[in-house]
C-alpha cells in the first residue's frame, strides 16, 4: 500500500465523501477512499421490512448491549436494534465535552454515513441566507451566492431526485423536482389553519423517489426509511454514488480505515494520510496529490487540528485559527403536539408510509423586515401525525379496559406534532478543539466540544412555542403539550461551520472552492464549510458545494495545478 | 395463548410477506423470511409450552396477566393476554429493558440503575395492589369479583376517582400501563387492532388525502367523545 500513490484521497463516505469519489473517478482520477468503519450492506444492515414485533427487544434494543465500549450511549433513531450488534456506529472513540456542554455526537461509521438514514428534507439555500448579514447586520456573507451556486442545486437535485412543488417563496428558492409526496388529512386541515394566521404551511422538499429516477425505482412506501431503504428509493451514498464510483474501476475503498491525520511534505502540502487500520491496530500511510476531507464536518477539524506539523504547528492549514471555530447547530425540539378532532374516531390512514417530512412551515419570520421579530433570521416547522408505528398518545388518554383501548384507536387518526428547525447563531463560544489530556483507544487525542444554545435560537424556541398555540386554536384542535426543552446539542445532525469558507485567509479556512487557504491540494467536502446554519437542512447543499468543488479541482488537474500520481 | 401462539402467528407473516415480496420488482436482495424465523429459534411446529417467568413470581406473573388485561382488554380484539403482554413484561422487566425510566440512560450502569428501579417498583407496586385490596375488600386482587378489581384500580386511573393516600398505587398504575400499553401495541395483535397502515409493506402510491372536496374535514367531525384527555 505505501509504495502506491493515488490521484487524490478521500477520506469519508458520507453525502459529500461519496460525491467526490464519483465524480473524480468518472473524470478518470485514481481515488482511495478511506472509511473508518466497514461496508455496509443493506440485506443485512438496513430495516428491510422486518416488524417491531420481529425484534427481540421490540426495537428497545438490549441495554446491556453495549457494555464494555468506551461510548455506551445508543444513537436514538438512526441506530436501533434493527441493526444491533453490527457495528454500524461508532462506539468505541470517545470525545470530551467540556464543563457545561452536553454535545450528543452520533457517528455512523459505515460506508455512506449518515446519509443511510438521513431524514432526506432537501431545501435549496437562498440569498437570504448568503447574504443575511447584509439584511440584518450579523456576522458575514458567504463567499457564494445564490445565481453562482443555483446551478449545482440543478444538479443535484437531478441526480438525487427530489419531490417538492414551486412555491414562489422569498426564503425558499424553487428546483428541479419530482412529485411531491400527497399531503395527508392533517396537513390540509393544518394548512388552512396556517392560513388563517399568516404561516406557509406546503411541501417540503423531500429526496424521496416518488416516480422512478434515473434507474432509481420508485418509493414503494413500506415506511422503512431512516432505517436504510432496502431498494435505494431515496438518495443514499449506498445506492447511489458509491456504486457509481465502482463502476469506473477507479476507486480503492478502504474501510475501517481511521484516518488520524493529513501527512506533509518540506513545504507543508499535504502527500497523504496516517490512518489506523482497526482490522489489525496498524498505523499505515497512504500517498496522493490531493487530499479531500469529507469526515463530517467536526471530524474533519478533528483531523486537521491533529495534523500538526513544523509548517503547521496548530493544525493543518489552521494559519487564521480559525480551524474547530464557530461551530453551528440545528436547535431541534417539539414546540407542540395535540391531536385534531375532525379526525378522531376516523379509519386508520396511511400517513407514515412514506416516513417523511412530507410538509414544512418554511421560515416565515423576519422576511419583510429582518429585525422584525425579537431574534434575527428564521427558524423552520416540520410537521408529523396520523398512524404511526406506536400510538404513543396513550399516556394522553385516561383510564383503562375496553373503553381506554377503543379510545387508543379512535385518537390514532388524529395525532399531530411539530419539530422545530432553528439555526444557532456563529458564536466564539461554539468550538471543537482537541482535549489537551484525553487520547482514544488508538492513542489520537480525542475531541472536545465546547456548545451551549445561545439568545437567539432560544427565542425562537419560545416564540414557536407560541406559534402552535396560536395554530392548534385555528385548527380547532387540542394542544396537549411541547417538550420542556429543546433536544440536546447534536441531536440534528446538522453541525455546521468548523472548517469556514470565506474570501480572506485570515478569517477563514477555505477559499469559495473549498480548498484550504493554506494547503492548496487540501479540500474540505462536509457541511464544516458552511459558516453558519439556516432554516435549511444540510445535506443537498453538501453534494451540490461538493460537485462544485469537484468540478474546480478537476480544472486544476486539467491545467496542471494538481499534478498526476 | 400467549407468547408461543404470537410466535406461530408471525412465522404466518413471514410467509404472507415473503410473498408480497416475491412478486415486487425491487426485491432482488430479498432473503430474511427463512433467516430471521430461523435467528428466534423458533421451528414451525413447536407445541405451546407453558411460559417460565424469568423475573416475576408465578403468584406475581399470574397478576401481571390479570392486570395488563384489564388495561386492554380481549374485546372485538384480541387483549393483552392473546398478545402475550406478561410475558414481555417480564422479559423487560428481567433484561433491563427501558420502557418506563426515569432519566436518561447513557451508559450501562445507567440503564442497570433504571432497570432495578424499574423491577423495585413492580414489586412494590404489585404489593401495593394487594394490600390495597385486602384493606378495601379483606382479600387478595385475584381472590376479588371482576366489579371489586375494576373499582379498585378506577381509585388510581381516574384523576376524577383519586382518593387520599393513594399515590404510590396511581405512579405503579402508570407505570404498568405504561409496559403493557408498549407490550401490546408492539404485537402484530396490537398494531392490526390499531390497523397500522406499515403492516402492509408494499403500496404502489401513498394515497393522501381522500377528502380534497372538504380540506377543512369539517364533514367527517361527529359528537365529541366523552373521554377526554388526561393531564
Amino acid at each position: 500500500m505505501a509504495t502506491k500513490t493515488f490521484d487524490v484521497i478521500v477520506v469519508g463516505t458520507g453525502a459529500g465523501g461519496s460525491m467526490a469519489l464519483k465524480l473524480l473517478c468518472e473524470a478518470g482520477l485514481n481515488v482511495c477512499a478511506l472509511n473508518s468503519g466497514p461496508r455496509i450492506d443493506p440485506s443485512e444492515h438496513y430495516r428491510q421490512h422486518r416488524q417491531v414485533y420481529d425484534l427481540k427487544f421490540r426495537g428497545y434494543a438490549d441495554p446491556m448491549a453495549l457494555a464494555g465500549k468506551v461510548h455506551q450511549e445508543w444513537y436514538s433513531i438512526e441506530e436501533s436494534e434493527y441493526s444491533e450488534g453490527q457495528d454500524l456506529f461508532e462506539h468505541d472513540i470517545e470525545y470530551s465535552n467540556a464543563p457545561g456542554t452536553d454535545w450528543y455526537w452520533k457517528r455512523c461509521k459505515a460506508t455512506g454515513g449518515k446519509a443511510n438514514f438521513w431524514g432526506r428534507s432537501s431545501a435549496r439555500f437562498g440569498d437570504i441566507d448568503f447574504k443575511a448579514a447584509d439584511l440584518d447586520g450579523f456576522g458575514g456573507n458567504w463567499p457564494v451566492d445564490y445565481a453562482e451556486i443555483a446551478p449545482w442545486f440543478s444538479k443535484a437535485e437531478r441526480y438525487m431526485g427530489v419531490a417538492s412543488t414551486i412555491q414562489n417563496r422569498p426564503s425558499n428558492p424553487d428546483g428541479e423536482y419530482l412529485p411531491p409526496v400527497p399531503f395527508r388529512c392533517f396537513d390540509y386541515i393544518l394548512q388552512k389553519a396556517c392560513g388563517k394566521i399568516g404561516i406557509p404551511y406546503l411541501h417540503d422538499r423531500c429526496a424521496q423517489l416518488t416516480v422512478e429516477h434515473n434507474n432509481h425505482p420508485a418509493c414503494h412506501y413500506c415506511g422503512n426509511c431512516t432505517r436504510g431503504c432496502d431498494v435505494g428509493s431515496f438518495y443514499s451514498p449506498t445506492w447511489f454514488t458509491i456504486p457509481d464510483a465502482e463502476a469506473t474501476k477507479r476507486l480503492t475503498l478502504l474501510t475501517n480505515a481511521l484516518v488520524r491525520s493529513v501527512l506533509v511534505d518540506e513545504e507543508g502540502m499535504a502527500k497523504g494520510v496516517a490512518y489506523i487500520d482497526r482490522a489489525t491496530n496498524t498505523e499505515v500511510e497512504v500517498y496522493a496529490r490531493v487530499v479531500v476531507l469529507a469526515a463530517s464536518c467536526v471530524e474533519t477539524a478533528h483531523i486537521m487540528l491533529n495534523s500538526k506539523s513544523r509548517r503547521w504547528p496548530t493544525g493543518i492549514a489552521n494559519s487564521s485559527g480559525q480551524l474547530g471555530r464557530k461551530l453551528c447547530e440545528h436547535l431541534y425540539g417539539c414546540p407542540g403536539y395535540g391531536y385534531l378532532p375532525q379526525l378522531v374516531g376516523q379509519p386508520s390512514t396511511p400517513d407514515n408510509i412514506a416516513d417523511s417530512t412530507v410538509s414544512w412551515m418554511p421560515r416565515w419570520q423576519n422576511l419583510k423586515n429582518p429585525r422584525e421579530e425579537k431574534f434575527i433570521r428564521g427558524y423552520s416547522v416540520y410537521v408529523g401525525g396520523g398512524c404511526g408505528e406506536f400510538p404513543g398518545h396513550y399516556r394522553q388518554l385516561e383510564g383503562f379496559g375496553s373503553e381506554y383501548k377503543k379510545n387508543i384507536k379512535r385518537y390514532y387518526p388524529a395525532t399531530v406534532g411539530a419539530l422545530i428547525q432553528a439555526p444557532t447563531l456563529p458564536s466564539p463560544k461554539n468550538y471543537v478543539d482537541i482535549d489537551p489530556e484525553k487520547k482514544d483507544i488508538y492513542g489520537i487525542p480525542q475531541l472536545r466540544f465546547h456548545f451551549e444554545w445561545g439568545e437567539n435560537e432560544l427565542l425562537m424556541w419560545e416564540h414557536s412555542k407560541r406559534v402552535m398555540i396560536d395554530l392548534f386554536k385555528a385548527a380547532g384542535g387540542e394542544l396537549w403539550g411541547a417538550d420542556t426543552a429543546p433536544n440536546r446539542p447534536g441531536t440534528s445532525l446538522h453541525e455546521t461551520g468548523v472548517c469556514r469558507f470565506g474570501n480572506d485567509p485570515k478569517t477563514s479556512v477555505t477559499n469559495k472552492w473549498a480548498q484550504t487557504h493554506d494547503v492548496p491540494n487540501v479540500y474540505v467536502c462536509d457541511a464544516g464549510i458552511f459558516p453558519n446554519s439556516t432554516d435549511k437542512t444540510t445535506t443537498m447543499p453538501i453534494v451540490a458545494f461538493t460537485m462544485r468543488t469537484c468540478d474546480y479541482m478537476l480544472e486544476k488537474f486539467k491545467k496542471g495545478e494538481h499534478k498526476r500520481a | 395463548m400467549g407468547g408461543q401462539g404470537v410466535e406461530r402467528r408471525e412465522i404466518l407473516r413471514y410467509i404472507g410477506i415473503a410473498s408480497v415480496a416475491a412478486t415486487f420488482p425491487g426485491f432482488q436482495r430479498w432473503t430474511f423470511a427463512c433467516a430471521n424465523a430461523a435467528a428466534h429459534g423458533v421451528p414451525a411446529n413447536t407445541p405451546p409450552k407453558p411460559y417460565t417467568p424469568l423475573f416475576f413470581s408465578p403468584q406475581q406473573f399470574r397478576m401481571v396477566e390479570h392486570l395488563a388485561e384489564m388495561i386492554i382488554p380481549a374485546d372485538d380484539t384480541p387483549g393483552a393476554r392473546d398478545a402475550g403482554v406478561a410475558e414481555f413484561i417480564d422479559f423487560a422487566l428481567a433484561n433491563r429493558v427501558p420502557i418506563s425510566p426515569r432519566g436518561d440512560i447513557r451508559c450501562t450502569k445507567d440503564a442497570i440503575r433504571q432497570g432495578d428501579d424499574a423491577q423495585g417498583r413492580f414489586i412494590g407496586g404489585l404489593n401495593w395492589i394487594d394490600a390495597r385490596s385486602k384493606f378495601l375488600f379483606g382479600a387478595t386482587l385475584l381472590e376479588c369479583t371482576a366489579e371489586k378489581q375494576i373499582k379498585l384500580l378506577e381509585e388510581v386511573a381516574y384523576k376524577a376517582k383519586f382518593t387520599q393516600t393513594t399515590e404510590e398505587g396511581r405512579e405503579f398504575f402508570q407505570l404498568i400501563r405504561d409496559y403493557t400499553v408498549v407490550g401490546y401495541y408492539t404485537t402484530k395483535i396490537g398494531l392490526e387492532t390499531l390497523d397500522y397502515p406499515g403492516l402492509r409493506v408494499v403500496w404502489p402510491k401513498m394515497p393522501g388525502c381522500t377528502h380534497l372536496d372538504d380540506p377543512e374535514h369539517l364533514h367527517l367531525k361527529k359528537p365529541a367523545s366523552k373521554q377526554s384527555s388526561a393531564h
